[in-house]
C-alpha cells in the first residue's frame, strides 16, 4: 500500500504532468492559455488576482526551500533549526494567507459573477476544487503541524522532503512518508492529483508567464530571418536570390 | 531629471536599461522605447496559411434571398474552408454609392453545409419500400413491374406510405435508386398518364441550371411543373391586374433614385441586408424614409417616422392616403404633373358604362368601339375601349388598347401616342347630369359587407349612359364635389365616410393627422421631382388573402402621382429572387420548348387546394367574399366549385385535366377516327369524360408521383402541413379540423364519403441537407451545393448575371441536379422503350396572357359551357386541346440536346417571337454537337456549362443581338422607336466566362419594362412612360378600373379597404383576444426571419448560436402576461389546423394581439411532443391552410389571363389566428 501510495501514484502523475503538458502544447496551442475573465469583471479580480499570485509566489519559494534544499545544508550555513523553522512559519504564513485570502475572493467571484460563472468549465471547477483543497491542507499544516503542534513536533525536513528528494532521484523511499503524519500525506496526495490536472486545465499558463516583459520594451521589431520566408522549403523547389 | 522623453518611468527605464543583464537577444534602443531582433517570425507562418489558399472561387447561394450575392469560396487542401464577400461588381457611375459590399452573416456561413452533419451524402430510399420493391423485382425482374408490385397492392402502399416521415431511410446506391424512380415514373405515365407527375422547383433565378434540370425532365415527359409565385403568396396578383405584367421592380440601386421612401410591409435590413445600405445612404441625401410597421420591426429604426398600423389593415391607410392625393391634387388644385400622367399613361379617363339597378347605378363594363355605331366594325372592338376628347367632346378610341396588339389593323398602332386627342378626366361640368352609384363597402365592424351611394357626373353616349373611371376613383374614395349629391365625406375628420383620414384611424391605429400629412408629403414630393416618390412593398402587406386589394391602394398612390416608369418612383415590390433577367433562355431548357409545346404548367394553390383535400374542410361558399353589390354570381358555389369552373373554362390550367389518362384519352380518339379535339369536347358534353378537378379525390385523379429539388415543401411553403401529411402522403398527422357538413359541400364538384389518404406513390427529393421535406420523401436523392457546380444567377436587386462555380467536385456521392436529372432521364427511356414507346398526348392549354387568347372572354363576361351558358369551343370557352407526339424512349437524349423545334418556331417572351437561328450555329460551335441518338448534331446539353452558354445566348438580356432583333419586332407593332435602347450593345454576347470573371451587368431587352441603356439604375415601365409602348392591359394602360364580372362581384372593381378574414366567423375560432380556457386568441403571422432564409440557415451551427435556436414565437409582453407566459417558455400554439410546440421571446417589440412566428424554422431542430397531439410538435405551417380568393381564378379576359408565376390563386397564409398557452415545461422527444 505504501508503495502504492508514495511511489506509483506519484511517478503515474508525475508522467501525467510531463506527458501532458508535451501533449496540450502539441494539440492545442490555441487552448493554451489562462482563460481570463477580466473583461467579464474586473474589481473583484483586481483584488484577488494579485493577492493570490503573490502569495502562490510565496508559497512555491517555501515549497523550494523545504523540499529541496536539505536540512544539512542551512546546517552548514550555520542556520540553527529554530531560525528557520520562524523563517518558514512566518514566510509561509504571509504567503498562505494571501493565497488563501485572494483564493477565497476569486472563488467567490467565480460562483457569484454571472458572467464569470457562465464562462466556467468543468475542468475548472475540478481544478479549483483540487488547488481549494491543497492550498487548505498546507495551511492546516503549517498552522496545525508546525505552530499549535497538534498531534506531536514533525520535522518535515527529515521525513517528506527527504523522501521528495528521493523521488526526484528516482530512489524513492516509500517508508518516509509512510511516517509522516496525516496531514502532510493527504497535502501530498492531492497535490499529485493537481499535479495530474494540471496538463489538462488553465494552470499551463505558468508555463507561459510573460517574465520577460519586465525588461522588453513595447515595440519589437523582428527582422526577416537569414533565410528566405518563414515556411520550410518545400521539395522540388528552389529559392532564388 | 532628464528632460528627454522617456518611458512610463524611472522604474521601468532601470528594469528595461537591465535587459542586457539577462538576455543578449536583440538590441534596445537609445531611447528605451523599441527592441531589434533578427528572425522569430515563425508564428507568421500562422496567420500566412490561414490567408494561403490552394484557390479562390467565385459562387453565389441559391437560395431565394434575393441578395444574388457574389462569393468568393476559399479552398485548401481540398477542402472548402469559408467564404468571403466579392468586391468586383461594375460601377454604377461616379455619383452614387457601389452595389459592393453584398453579403450578410447567413450568406458567410454557408460553408459550414458542405461537411455538415445534416449534409445528405449517399441516396436513401425508404427501408420498408426498398424491401418490398427489392422483393417485387425478384419474383417479376421488370423495375416497373416491381414498382407495380408495390404501389398497385393496397397493403404494401399503406405499409410505406405510412412509414414516412418515421426515419428509416436506408442506404442506397444511386442505380438502384434512380432504377426505382425512372420505373415509378413509366409505370405512373403508362397506368395513369403524364399529367399525374409533377414536379416543384421554385425561383430559376436562384440557379437556373438546377431549376432547368428537373422542370426540363418533367416538361419532356408531359408532368405538370407546379407553379412557386403564387403558391408563395409573393405573386402580387395588383400586378396583373394593374399593370398587366408580373413583379417588373427596380434595382435596389434606384433606391438612391427616390426623394421619398415608405417602407411598407418590408423589413429591409432583415430581409434585403445586402441592399439595406442603399436605403441609409439615401438618407443622406436628403430622402426621408417612412416606416409602415405593426412592429418595431428592425427597419423602423431607420425610419425618420414610423406609423404603427394594425396588422393586414394596410389598405385603409393606402386608400385615407388615396382620398388625400385626390383631394388635395387634383380637386382642390390640379396638378399638371399628375393630370398629364394620368391622362396619358392611365385609365383614368376612359368611360365606364353605368347600369341601373333599382334607383340607383352600378358601374358595369369599359365602354368599347364595339359600342360605338361609327367604329362597330373594326377589327378586335370589344378590346378597345373609348375615352371622351377634351377638345371636341367626341368619344375616341385611342391607339393601344389590347385590340390594337393583336390583328392585321392593329399594326404600328400599339402605342400610347394620343396624337391631337386631350383625354377627358371628368365628366364634371357646370350643369353636368349625375346620377347615384352604388359602390361596396367590407369596413364594418362585423365583417358583413355594405354599400355606399355617391353620385358621379354622366353622359350619354349613344344608348348608354357613362361616366369616367376618375369620377368614378373620386366617388369610391368619397372624395365629393359641388354639386355631387351622395354619402360623400365632409371633411377629412369624418369617421364614419370611407375612405377619410379619420376614418382610417378607427381601423388602423394611424393617428389621422399623420396619414394626411404623409400622403400630402408623399405627393408634394413625387409633384416637385416628377415622380420619384416610392414605396418599398412587400411579404408584409401582400400574404393576405385580400392583398390584391392592399396593393391595388398602394399602386393607386403611385400611379396617381406618376411615380410608376420612373426612375426613383413607383413600387418596389420586393417577395422572392424573382427576375430570371436571362428568362427567354432559361423557359425553353426549362420547360423543354425546344422539343415539345406546350408544357404542362399548374395553377400551385388551387393543386394542392384539391390534392391535399383542404377543400373538404372548406366550411363556407364562395360567396361569402362577394360584395353587397353582387349580384349573385358565385351563389352556391363552393370555393372548389369556382376551380373546377375556371379549369373547365378554361381561363386557370388544370393538371391532372381529364379523369382518364391522356395518352388513352389520344388512343380513344384515334380509334374513333376523329380529331382528337373534337372527341375531347363530344365526350365533355355527353358526360362520359369529366374534368379530374371535378373528382379531386378519385384514384385515377390523384397525383402520383412528385419531385422536388431546390425546394422544402413541407418544411417551408406547405399551407396546411397537417393536411399534406394525412391525404397526400398517408402518414400521422395533427389535424384537427372537422370536415364540411353536408349543406356545406361542393355543388359541383363529387364528394367521396370518405376521405381518401396517401395519395401519392412516390416522392422524390434532391436536396443536399435534410429537410423536413427529405425526412417524408419515398426517395433521396444527394445533391451538389452551390459551391459544387455550374450555374447562374439574376435578381431583381442589381442588373447583373453572374455564376455558380465548383469549388470542389460534388463530394461523396452527390451529384449536380443537371447531372442527377440526366441519369434519371436516361434510364427512364430505356425502362420506358419496352413500356410505353412512342404516345400522343393530349394537353389542354389555358387562354394565355400575351397572345390573341385573352380576347376569349369579351368584356369579362362569364360563360360556362357546362351550364349551356355557350358551347364549349376549345380555345375559346375551355382549355385549347393540343396533342403532343412523345417518344419516351428518346427523352434521355432529347435532355442532353438543344431540340429543332427552335429553329421552326424561334422563342417567345411576352408576345415578342425572336428568331434564334443564328445562336443555336453559335451554341453548336460554343457546346460542340451530339453524334448519334434521337438528338443528333444538335447543340449538346450534356454538362451543366453547356447549359449556362445556352441560356446566355437564347436570352435577348445577354445577348445583344436578340434584344435588339425582339425590339425591332415590337416596333412594327407599335410604331414608336425602340430598338436603340439595346443598339449600344447589339454585338455583345454574354458568355459564361464572361460570369465567371465578374458579375456582368445585362442588356436592355424586351423581356422587360425597364431600361439599362446607358448605364441607367433599372426601373420598370421606363420603356412604357418614355417610349410610349402600351402595358399589357386592356386599354394599354394601367388600370385603376377592372370590369371582370367576377370582381365586379366580389366588389372590386376599384381599390377598396378589405379587412383581414374573420377566422372566428368561418371557422369558428374563438374570438380575436380572447383569452379561454384553452389559451389566449392571437392574429398568427409568419414573417421571414433575421437568422435564416426560408428554412435554409436556421440548422446551420453558426445562426443557431446566433439566435435563439429551434422553433421561437414572438408575443408582446402583455400578451404573454393574460397567459402567464415568460420569456423562454414552452408554449403550445394551437387551432383547428394543427399544433405547434415553440419557446415563447416575450418582446415588448410586439403588438398586443399578434404572434409571429418566423416561416420555415423546420422540423429538424428542437421539436418536442406536443400536449396537444401526442406527435411531435409541428411547424409553422402546421397552424395554416389554403385559402383561395375566387378572383384569382378568373383568366382569358385582357390582362387577367393565365401565364406561369404570372396569374394565379395566392397561397395567403396571414389571415390565421391561433389558441397559445403556456404547457408542461418539461419536454420530450
Amino acid at each position: 500500500m505504501d508503495v502504492f501510495l508514495w511511489v506509483i501514484v506519484p511517478y503515474l502523475c508525475l508522467a501525467t504532468f510531463v506527458v501532458g503538458h508535451f501533449w496540450r502544447y502539441r494539440y492545442d496551442k490555441f487552448g493554451w492559455t489562462t482563460r481570463s475573465s477580466q473583461l467579464y469583471e474586473d474589481r473583484l479580480l483586481r483584488l484577488g488576482s494579485p493577492l493570490f499570485h503573490f502569495g502562490m509566489l510565496g508559497v512555491v519559494g517555501g515549497h523550494v526551500l523545504g523540499l529541496l534544499v536539505p536540512q544539512s545544508w542551512t546546517d552548514a550555513l550555520g542556520v540553527s533549526h529554530e531560525t528557520y523553522h520562524v523563517v518558514a512559519v512566518i514566510g509561509g504564513l504571509v504567503a498562505g494567507l494571501m493565497a488563501v485570502v485572494g483564493m477565497a475572493i476569486l472563488i467567490y467571484r467565480r460562483r457569484t459573477v454571472g458572467p464569470v460563472f457562465s464562462a466556467t468549465t468543468v475542468m475548472d471547477k475540478v481544478m479549483y476544487a483540487f488547488l481549494a483543497v491543497v492550498i487548505v491542507l498546507g495551511m492546516w499544516n503549517t498552522i496545525a503541524g508546525s505552530i499549535l503542534t497538534v498531534g506531536g513536533e514533525y520535522n518535515y525536513r527529515e521525513g517528506v522532503s527527504v523522501w521528495y528528494r528521493s523521488f526526484l532521484a528516482f530512489q524513492p523511499d516509500a517508508s518516509l512518508m509512510a511516517d509522516a503524519p496525516i496531514g502532510f500525506q493527504l497535502h501530498a496526495l492531492v497535490a499529485f492529483g493537481l499535479f495530474a490536472l494540471w496538463p489538462f486545465t488553465r494552470l499551463v499558463h505558468v508555463f507561459s508567464a510573460p517574465v520577460g516583459y519586465l525588461t522588453r520594451p513595447y515595440i519589437v521589431y523582428r527582422s526577416r530571418d537569414p533565410k528566405l520566408g518563414s515556411r520550410r522549403q518545400r521539395r522540388g523547389w528552389e529559392r532564388v536570390g | 531629471m532628464s528632460n528627454e522623453p522617456g518611458m512610463d518611468g524611472s522604474l521601468t527605464d532601470a528594469l528595461v536599461r537591465s535587459r542586457r543583464y539577462f538576455t543578449r537577444r536583440g538590441e534596445v534602443s537609445d531611447d528605451l522605447r523599441t527592441l531589434t531582433r533578427t528572425g522569430g517570425r515563425q508564428a507568421d507562418d500562422f496567420y500566412r496559411d490561414r490567408w494561403s489558399h490552394d484557390k479562390v472561387v467565385r459562387s453565389t447561394h441559391g437560395v431565394n434571398c434575393t441578395g444574388s450575392c457574389s462569393w468568393k469560396v476559399y479552398v485548401k487542401d481540398g477542402i472548402i474552408t469559408w467564404e468571403t464577400q466579392q468586391t468586383d461588381y461594375p460601377s454604377v457611375g461616379p455619383d452614387k454609392p457601389e452595389y459592393e459590399p453584398r453579403g450578410c452573416p447567413r450568406g458567410a456561413a454557408f460553408s459550414w453545409y458542405t461537411y455538415s452533419p445534416t449534409r445528405v451524402r449517399y441516396p436513401y430510399v425508404r427501408g420498408v419500400l426498398l424491401d418490398m420493391y427489392r422483393e417485387g423485382k425478384r419474383q417479376h425482374g421488370d423495375p416497373v413491374a416491381a414498382w407495380a408490385h408495390v404501389v398497385d397492392h393496397p397493403q404494401r402502399a399503406r405499409a410505406y406510405k405510412a412509414a414516412r416521415g418515421k426515419g428509416g431511410l436506408v442506404r442506397a446506391t444511386w442505380d438502384e435508386a434512380v432504377e426505382m424512380v425512372a420505373a415509378a415514373y413509366v409505370h405512373t405515365i403508362k397506368k395513369w398518364g403524364p399529367d399525374r407527375v409533377a414536379g416543384f422547383s421554385p425561383i430559376p433565378a436562384m440557379s437556373m441550371v438546377s431549376h432547368a434540370s428537373g422542370a426540363r425532365f418533367t416538361s419532356l415527359v408531359g408532368g405538370s411543373m407546379l407553379s412557386f409565385y403564387d403558391w408563395y403568396a409573393d405573386l402580387p396578383v395588383a400586378s396583373p391586374q394593374m399593370f398587366g405584367d408580373q413583379t417588373d421592380v427596380p434595382e435596389s440601386g434606384d433606391w438612391w433614385d427616390a426623394g421619398y421612401l415608405v417602407m411598407w410591409g418590408s423589413n429591409v435590413p432583415v430581409t434585403r441586408t445586402p441592399d439595406a445600405h442603399w436605403m441609409t445612404e439615401a438618407r443622406y441625401r436628403g430622402q426621408k424614409v417612412v416606416v409602415v410597421s405593426p412592429d418595431y420591426a428592425d427597419n423602423v429604426k431607420f425610419a425618420d417616422e414610423w406609423l404603427a398600423v394594425a396588422p393586414g389593415t394596410d389598405g385603409a391607410l393606402a386608400m385615407a392616403m388615396g382620398h388625400v392625393v385626390l383631394k388635395e391634387f387634383f380637386v382642390d388644385r390640379q396638378t399638371p404633373y399628375f393630370t398629364d400622367y394620368t391622362k396619358r399613361y392611365t385609365d383614368l379617363p376612359y368611360l365606364v358604362t353605368l347600369d341601373a339597378v333599382g334607383d340607383a347605378h352600378r358601374p358595369g363594363k369599359f365602354l368599347t368601339a364595339a359600342d360605338l355605331l361609327t367604329h362597330e366594325d373594326v377589327e378586335n372592338a370589344h378590346f378597345k375601349p373609348v375615352l371622351l376628347d377634351g377638345r371636341s367632346g367626341e368619344p375616341v378610341v385611342p391607339n393601344g388598347a389590347l385590340g390594337h396588339r393583336f390583328g392585321e389593323t392593329g399594326a404600328g398602332r400599339w402605342n400610347l401616342d394620343l396624337g391631337d386627342v386631350d383625354p377627358l378626366l371628368s365628366l364634371l361640368e357646370p350643369g353636368a347630369e349625375s346620377v347615384l352609384v352604388e359602390l361596396p363597402r367590407f369596413d364594418h365592424v362585423d365583417g358583413t359587407p355594405g354599400s355606399l351611394r355617391r353620385a358621379v357626373p354622366v353622359r350619354q353616349v349613344g344608348d348608354r349612359l357613362v361616366t369616367t373611371v376618375f369620377d368614378l376613383m373620386l366617388a369610391q374614395y368619397g372624395v365629393g364635389r359641388d354639386g355631387l349629391a351622395g354619402d360623400y365625406a365632409s371633411s377629412y375628420d369624418d369617421a364614419t365616410a370611407p375612405y377619410t383620414p379619420a376614418w382610417q384611424e378607427a381601423v388602423t391605429g394611424v393617428p389621422a393627422a399623420a396619414a394626411a400629412r404623409i400622403a400630402r408629403e408623399f405627393a408634394r414630393n413625387a409633384e416637385e421631382s416628377r415622380g420619384r416618390s416610392m414605396i418599398l412593398m412587400g411579404a408584409g402587406t401582400n400574404h393576405w388573402f385580400h392583398s390584391d386589394t392592399i396593393y391595388r391602394a398602394f399602386l393607386g398612390l403611385t400611379t396617381l402621382t406618376g411615380c410608376q416608369g420612373v426612375n426613383g418612383g413607383g413600387w418596389a415590390h420586393y417577395v422572392g429572387q424573382e427576375k430570371c433577367r436571362p428568362i427567354t433562355g432559361w423557359a425553353q431548357l426549362a420547360f423543354g420548348l425546344d422539343w415539345k409545346r406546350p408544357p404542362r404548367q399548374m395553377i400551385h394553390t388551387a393543386y394542392w387546394y384539391l390534392h391535399t383535400d383542404q377543400f373538404r374542410y372548406d366550411t363556407f361558399s364562395a360567396d361569402t367574399v362577394a360584395a353587397a353589390t353582387g349580384t349573385g354570381r358565385l351563389a352556391g358555389l363552393s370555393t372548389a366549385d369556382v376551380i373546377a369552373k375556371s379549369a373547365r373554362m378554361g381561363w386557370m390550367p388544370s393538371y391532372p385535366t381529364f379523369d382518364r389518362n391522356p395518352l388513352d384519352l389520344a388512343d380513344e380518339a384515334n380509334e374513333s377516327g376523329r380529331p382528337v379535339a373534337e372527341h375531347v369536347v363530344d365526350r365533355l358534353r355527353d358526360g362520359s369524360l369529366r374534368f379530374a378537378a371535378e373528382d379531386p379525390d378519385a384514384p385515377e385523379n390523384f397525383p402520383r408521383v412528385l419531385a422536388i429539388w431546390r425546394a422544402n415543401l413541407l418544411g417551408s411553403s406547405g399551407k396546411g402541413n397537417e393536411y399534406f401529411l394525412k391525404h397526400l402522403l398517408g402518414t400521422d398527422s395533427s389535424l384537427r379540423a372537422t370536415e364540411a357538413g353536408e349543406s356545406q359541400r361542393p355543388r359541383d364538384v363529387v364528394w367521396h364519403d370518405e376521405a381518401p389518404d396517401g395519395k401519392l406513390d412516390l416522392l422524390l427529393s434532391l436536396d443536399f441537407r435534410q429537410t423536413s421535406t427529405t425526412v417524408f420523401s419515398d426517395v433521396v436523392l444527394p445533391a451538389a451545393t452551390w459551391y459544387e457546380k455550374h450555374d447562374l444567377n439574376t435578381t431583381d436587386m442589381h442588373p447583373f448575371v453572374h455564376s455558380f462555380n465548383p469549388a470542389i467536385a460534388p463530394p461523396w456521392q452527390t451529384r449536380t441536379d443537371w447531372d442527377a436529372w440526366q441519369t434519371i432521364a436516361t434510364k427512364f427511356s430505356e425502362l420506358a422503350a419496352g413500356h410505353l414507346g412512342t404516345r400522343t398526348d393530349v394537353v389542354a392549354v389555358p387562354l394565355l396572357h400575351d397572345t390573341p387568347d385573352a380576347m376569349a372572354n369579351p368584356h369579362g363576361v362569364v360563360r360556362d359551357w357546362k351550364l349551356g351558358e355557350c358551347d364549349p369551343v376549345p380555345g375559346v370557352t375551355m382549355p385549347k386541346i393540343v396533342t403532343v407526339e412523345r417518344d419516351y424512349a428518346a427523352v434521355g437524349d432529347q435532355m442532353q440536346a438543344l431540340g429543332p423545334l427552335l429553329d421552326k418556331l424561334g422563342t417567345t417572351t411576352k408576345g415578342v417571337t425572336y428568331d434564334v437561328t443564328a445562336s443555336i450555329d453559335y451554341l453548336r460551335a460554343k457546346n460542340g454537337t451530339v453524334r448519334g441518338g434521337a438528338a443528333a448534331g444538335r447543340p449538346s446539353l450534356a454538362r451543366d456549362v453547356h447549359a449556362c452558354e445556352a441560356i446566355l445566348a437564347l436570352s435577348g438580356t445577354t445577348n445583344g443581338h436578340l434584344a435588339t432583333q425582339g425590339f425591332k419586332t415590337l416596333e412594327m407593332r407599335t410604331g414608336t422607336a425602340l430598338h436603340d435602347l439595346a443598339a449600344e450593345h447589339e454585338g455583345k454576347q454574354i458568355t459564361f466566362a464572361d460570369t465567371q470573371a465578374a458579375p456582368v451587368p445585362v442588356i436592355t431587352s424586351p423581356e422587360w419594362s425597364g431600361s439599362e441603356t446607358g448605364g441607367r439604375r433599372y426601373s420598370p415601365f421606363t420603356i412604357n412612360v418614355e417610349r410610349l409602348k402600351p402595358w399589357h392591359t386592356l386599354t394599354g394602360r394601367q388600370h385603376f378600373y377592372l370590369d371582370h364580372d367576377w370582381i365586379t362581384e366580389l366588389g372590386e372593381s376599384l381599390p377598396v379597404y378589405r379587412p383581414p378574414l374573420n377566422m372566428g366567423a368561418l371557422f369558428a375560432e374563438p374570438e380575436l383576444g380572447s383569452t379561454g380556457e384553452l389559451g389566449v386568441t392571437l392574429r398568427y403571422l409568419t414573417p421571414h426571419n433575421k437568422w435564416s432564409i426560408h428554412s435554409e440557415y436556421q440548422d446551420n451551427l453558426f445562426m443557431l448560436a446566433l439566435s435563439r435556436g429551434g422553433q421561437t414565437i414572438w408575443m408582446s409582453d402583455r400578451d404573454a402576461a393574460k397567459v402567464g407566459v415568460q420569456d423562454n417558455d414552452w408554449i403550445e400554439a394551437v387551432n383547428r389546423n394543427g399544433v405547434v410546440v415553440a419557446r415563447a421571446i416575450v418582446s415588448h417589440r410586439m403588438p398586443e394581439g399578434t404572434v409571429y412566428m418566423h416561416h420555415a424554422q423546420d422540423r429538424l431542430i428542437d421539436v418536442p411532443i406536443a400536449e396537444t397531439s401526442g406527435k411531435r410538435g409541428g411547424i409553422h405551417n402546421s397552424l395554416t391552410r389554403i385559402l383561395v380568393k375566387p378572383s384569382h381564378l378568373i383568366g382569358g379576359y385582357a390582362q387577367l389571363a393565365f401565364a406561369f408565376n404570372y396569374l394565379g390563386p395566392t397561397g395567403n397564409q396571414r389571415d390565421e389566428v391561433t389558441v397559445i398557452r403556456k404547457r408542461s415545461q418539461e419536454v420530450t422527444y
